[in-house]
């Protein structure tokens, strides 16, 4: 991290950099802005990151921010159908690939443009910050994409077990549901609900954009401070969530039954909030158990017959979040034998820890996968997406310092005190035969 | 000139193996990706598995190193490569820092050169595909896809698709001797196309292509003609019921009798792309958009490499029921758009899309990797990569719209569901 070399640009203070990048604040109205140059390609990535995610929402509501996200693509105040210079017609006919996600933690919307068209992303990332149109005849026909997204989601057994293992593993805590929401919430949630939505969390204050590409620092800056600088910051403050998860006080099951072919295994033990300083153990535990063939669960499971794909679920959240084995079963595999082996490894990790040469195996690992998170505009915005949403943007460029500090002490300690029964839950997807 | 023109190095001093390498200023990584003929349609004989199994064996063990040794190799410095099969190649694509390139291109070698095709591992490969495809029993996706390409092709035709069934039946079937056989007449110098991009420098990589592929056997072969020619098809409906599906999918489509050499192939391409290419396009603007009745609708034009004559589908999920009413929200578009054709302003517009397109695939190696070596594998220079933009700007509105009248029979399309019947 770095305070020196620091440049002043008209409108904005410089907050610090890290990794090559640069942290902005836009004085008018907090707008934090993050800013590389990278001259490969002919390209840039613009992209806004809202700190809201399906973590604020509320049963009624669940679903919320994702179905706000798919109506801010319907027109603001420049940018509509009517003026013919609809969002997607805008960005897609200049040959952006475009687009905008929604997790637990934040919502991104971004374009990665010909760098000579970047002013345009800009200009219409602001316009739908605080002009979005977000009316109530576009609501209908978006609730029912929404809901067929929904239903996509719901084909896959995958899916319906991850929900449900989320589900039983937060009863409190808002991570109890996912992004996509509730069926009934996504049908009726109004309007109205939505726009206090945006309303309460879509201001320059509670956002940050990220800025990346072929393009000269001085000019980029200068647009943002344009088109940003006519918005305020909020009136009130933004609302945080204090909704705790209570502690869980024994291990928890769900069993999936629907029509299918093959079934699933799912073991999942809470883990800490992203910034904490063990998810840098759990990512390499993450991999020491399923990334490659030389991994445990791989030999385990796969070269022995019973799975046909195992992997890890540890993505690091803003709050606690679950380290989740998946195994997908071989024709005819017992879910017991699976989920009796994974627990069993674990119990091995905890007794034996693990060896020196995986622990610098996965460190390569990472070290290679953060180098290719550099390779291209898109790629880097998006790895700092995340860290954004997990409340500090220089997890991203830390990351691998971190872990190469991690040793084989600190994977026992996690093991030992994350990976417990008392707050494990376990799911099964139990394929059944169709009815006659 | 283009970019591509001035910063791809070829290189062909061994017989048998082309090189392409664009260095970038991406820092420290990667990518490669190559191919050689061997894909489903060059196995020995009705087993058209036999290549796909023999490419899935090769990152399973050579003569001198098993599975855990290549593993070990490749992870203890972050690298990657993986092994495809496609209906004509074999492809490998790897990623790894600059300073292991040395380490994977050597295995690399080793792996396409001297596996080792255990039988225990052939088994175990076996149990994961078939475990794999008797969960795509229930993939509407693809069972609608595979029911659409059964009724418009013939059973020799390379885009006609066997059954699930059918599939684990000929994975079974596959034997150890049958991976050597494949390998030993397939693979080898000849079609070797190999591509590199991102933080290296052309020398020293052609000289490790040479280290490690110089002197491998010659083997003869190309991509095969085709003889077959698409059904000649009237209007159909089918239904697939997949119990306890809460979206269906739909494709309506039909064989266009062109390859993607024919001179009319790029005018069709663009009125396909303004029907259904982006999000911009007719059928999310007018069925998704408008009346919300499905998450993702397109259309496109597949199946048209190497002189196969392909074929136009257009894809959507709907609830099942509001399938029939999404199929016809999706009919009228087309009807609308086979009656009337595109507009000026229509062509433009994607033109200008295809233009912005090319730039932002230039942002990561492997969007350029990849672009290098599809161009390579169809035989086109590398300056066709730089003029692709201005061949599509030529395209008129007449020549436009006369292919959709020449090659679309909206009367005459298959239309089929997988889902749960409402």
């Amino acid at each position: 991290m770095s305070q020196k070399n620091k440049t002043t640009f008209k409108g904005f203070d410089f907050i610090r950099s890290s990794g090559g990048i640069e942290e902005y604040t836009l004085i008018k109205n907090g707008l934090r802005v993050l800013i590389l140059e990278e001259h490969s390609a002919p390209v840039a990535t613009f992209m806004v990151t809202y700190h809201v995610g399906s973590r604020n929402e509320a049963i009624g509501y669940t679903g919320s921010t994702h179905l706000l996200e798919h109506l801010m693509f319907k027109g603001s105040r420049n940018f509509n159908k009517e003026k013919k210079t609809a969002i997607w017609t805008e960005l897609q006919n200049i040959g952006a690939q475009i687009n905008a996600t929604t997790w637990n933690d934040r919502t991104n919307y971004f374009e990665v443009v010909p760098s000579e068209h970047l002013d345009r992303a800009i200009a219409i990332e602001s316009d739908r910050m605080r002009y979005a149109f977000l009316k109530d005849e576009d609501r209908q026909p978006e609730m029912t994409v929404v809901r067929n997204e929904f239903e996509r989601g719901e084909n896959s057994p995958f899916d319906v077990l991850d929900k449900n293992i989320w589900a039983s593993a937060y009863h409190a805590h808002p991570y109890h549901h996912s992004t996509i929401g509730w069926r009934s919430d996504i049908e009726n949630v109004s309007t109205q609900r939505l726009k206090a939505f945006y309303d309460t969390y879509y201001w320059p204050n509670n956002a940050t954009a990220t800025v990346i590409g072929d393009f000269s620092k001085e000019k980029a800056l200068a647009s943002i401070n344009k088109y940003f600088s006519e918005h305020s910051q909020s009136k009130e403050p933004i609302p945080p969530v204090y909704t705790e998860e209570p502690k869980q006080e024994g291990p928890r099951r769900t069993v999936v039954k629907r029509v299918g072919q093959t079934g699933i295994v799912g073991v999942a033990h809470k883990s800490p909030e992203g910034l904490h300083d063990d998810t840098y153990s759990f990512h390499v535990l993450s991999k020491i158990l399923a990334d490659g063939k030389t991994s445990r669960l791989s030999k385990l499971l796969i070269d022995k017959g019973l799975a046909t794909s195992v992997f890890m679920y540890d993505f690091p959240f803003l709050d606690n979040g679950l380290f989740i084995t998946y195994a997908f079963l071989t024709p005819g595999t017992d879910h017991s034998k699976v989920e009796d082996i994974i627990l069993s490894e674990y119990k091995n990790i905890v007794e034996n820890g693990i060896s020196d040469e995986e622990l610098k195996r996965a460190q390569a690992q990472i070290r290679a996968t953060v180098a290719f998170s550099r390779d291209g505009t898109y790629a880097v915005a998006s790895a700092l997406n995340e860290a954004i949403a997990i409340g500090d943007w220089t997890f991203y460029t830390t990351f691998v310092n971190k872990v190469e500090k991690v040793t084989n002490k600190n994977i026992k300690k996690i093991a030992k005190d994350y990976l417990i029964e008392d707050q494990s839950t376990v799911g099964w997807f139990l394929a059944m035969e169709p009815k006659k | 000139m283009g970019i591509f023109s001035e910063q791809v190095v070829i290189n062909r001093d061994i017989e048998g193996v082309e090189s392409y390498v664009m260095p970038t200023s991406a820092t420290d990584v990667v990518t490669i990706s190559g191919s050689m003929l061997g894909g489903s349609l060059h196995s020995l004989d009705k087993n058209n598995k036999v290549p796909s199994m023999t490419a899935a064996m090769l990152d399973k063990g050579t003569i001198d190193k098993d599975k855990y040794k290549i593993s070990d190799i490749l992870e203890s410095v972050g690298a990657e490569l993986h092994f495809s099969n496609t209906l004509y190649h074999t492809h490998f694509t790897g990623f790894c820092l600059k300073n292991d390139l040395d380490t994977v291109v050597t295995l690399l070698a080793e792996q396409v050169r001297k596996p080792s095709f255990s039988s225990d591992e052939l088994s175990i490969l076996k149990t994961r595909i078939i475990g794999n495809l008797e969960r795509n029993k229930e993939d509407t996706k693809k069972l609608a896809l595979i029911g659409l390409l059964r009724n418009i092709f013939p059973q020799s035709h390379p885009n006609y698709r066997e059954t699930i069934e059918s599939s684990i039946d000929l994975i079974g079937k596959v034997s150890t001797q049958d991976l050597l056989s494949f390998h030993a007449k397939q693979y080898g110098l000849g079609s070797l196309k190999i591509v590199a991009a991102g933080d290296l420098a052309p020398e020293s990589f052609n000289n490790l292509i040479a280290k490690a592929f110089g002197g491998w056997a010659h083997k003869k072969s190309e991509i095969p003609r085709i003889k077959e020619k698409a059904l000649k098809t009237k209007g159909a409906t089918k239904e697939i019921n997949v119990p306890d599906k809460t979206s269906s999918d739909l494709y309506l489509g039909q064989a266009i009798g062109i390859d993607r050499d024919h001179k009319d192939y790029y005018a069709l391409m663009m009125g396909v792309y303004v029907l259904g290419g982006n999000f911009s396009a007719r059928l999310m603007q007018s069925v998704r958009d408008k009346q919300g009745l499905t998450y993702s609708i397109g259309s496109s034009i597949s199946g048209v490499s190497f002189g196969a004559d392909g074929y136009w589908s257009t894809w959507g999920t709907f609830a099942p029921d509001i399938l029939k009413k999404g199929k016809k929200a999706t009919m009228e578009q087309i009807q609308l758009w086979f009656k009337n054709g595109i507009t000026e302003e229509e062509l433009s517009a994607k033109k200008n899309t295809i233009a912005g397109s090319f730039k932002v695939s230039l942002d990561s190696t492997s969007g350029l990797s990849g672009k290098i070596l599809s161009n390579a594998e169809q035989n086109r220079t590398v300056s066709y990569l730089d003029k692709y933009p201005e061949i599509i700007k030529k395209i008129s509105l007449l020549e436009v719209n006369s292919a959709i009248k020449k090659y679309i029979d909206p009367k005459n399309m298959f239309a089929i569901s997988a889902g749960t019947v409402a």
